[in-house]
């Protein structure tokens, strides 16, 4: 089973030179709501909801409680869901979301 | 086809969870429905690897500034008048691992995905795959193998671990050729790959 960078690895020794990390920044998301998460993290530590170094360290934790039950190249692996996750710890953390529930 | 349903629902699962998020802190008024937008546009327009390029080109031609960037990384960066100022996330502490004809540098994150963002941009996929990041700091010469890349064994391969504290980056070797080449030519050779130490600068044409 091919994991992502392996992918990357085979395409790029095959010449695919078009391949998605070319166009680093645009094609990084795989969907809108990657985009999404990844913009409202930036905004929510510009506003001060949270500090960065808190959500890098949250990601941190959820990324190693994954790697802790899976295999490495497990392909299950999704990292914007991990960094939504991570995400959603931090505004529930930072009792913005009050009494309204985040979606299950 | 189990695989497929089970994908698509995972998709749109997520999607829910990051629109109902969105929602709440609309809704608080902490961010507005263009918040996001913004946010990227910036990304987009400020931050990529055309700012890493020029900063490499221009160490290219520029002893005296490559010798800067490799002992000071942050003062040689402040000289480009980038659009990044107060960047914050990502960009406070970037440090350049500079390719040597004896070392050749390569950078990771082994905790999770650290990126210098304001002058690489976001980093590709692969570059956050757990196999990547457990494997890059395990066999180097292996991983780089399989991007293409054969280091000569004569050479050293270095590995950077990006954190909270210094995210890095490689300048790669200047590539036979080039000579007489002016910064804006040299800069349209320098790929976010081989800033990434996953690949070198190919001589043009090549």
């Amino acid at each position: 089973m091919q994991t992502s960078f392996e992918h990357f690895a085979m395409g790029a020794m095959l010449g695919q030179s078009d391949m998605p990390p070319k166009d680093n920044g645009s094609l990084c998301f795989g969907a809108p709501w990657q985009r999404q998460a990844f913009g409202m993290a930036l905004a929510l530590s510009k506003q001060g909801v949270f500090e960065w170094d808190e959500f890098r360290s949250e990601l941190i934790s959820t990324i190693a409680a994954w790697e802790a039950t899976h295999d490495t190249s497990d392909p299950s692996w999704d990292y914007y869901e991990i960094w939504l996750t991570a995400l959603e710890t931090m505004v529930k953390r930072s009792g913005l979301d009050g009494r309204a529930t985040l979606a299950p | 086809m189990d695989r497929f349903e089970y994908s698509r629902d995972r998709e749109a699962t997520n999607a829910a969870r990051a629109r109902a998020l969105e929602a709440l802190l609309i809704e608080k008024g902490v961010i507005t429905s263009e918040t996001v937008d913004k946010i990227m546009a910036i990304f987009a327009t400020e931050m990529g690897p055309f700012n890493g390029a020029k900063l490499v080109a221009k160490a290219w031609v520029d002893p005296a500034f490559k010798i800067l960037l490799a002992q000071d990384t942050m003062a040689a960066v402040e000289q480009m008048n980038f659009a990044t100022k107060g960047a914050g996330a990502e960009g406070e502490h970037m440090k350049a691992a500079v390719n040597t004809p004896e070392v050749h540098n390569l950078i990771i994150c082994t905790l999770c995905s650290c990126y210098p963002w304001p002058i690489l941009g976001l980093p590709p996929y692969w570059y956050k795959d757990p196999s990547f990041r457990a494997r890059a700091a395990r066999e180097p010469r292996k991983v780089l193998g399989e991007f293409g890349l054969d280091v000569d064994p004569g050479k050293e391969i270095k590995t950077w671990d990006s954190s909270a504290h210094i995210r890095w980056f490689v300048v790669p070797e200047r590539p036979a050729g080039t000579d007489g080449f002016s910064e804006e030519q040299l800069a349209a050779l320098v790929t976010p790959e081989s800033m990434m130490g996953v690949a070198i600068v190919k001589p043009p044409g090549a």
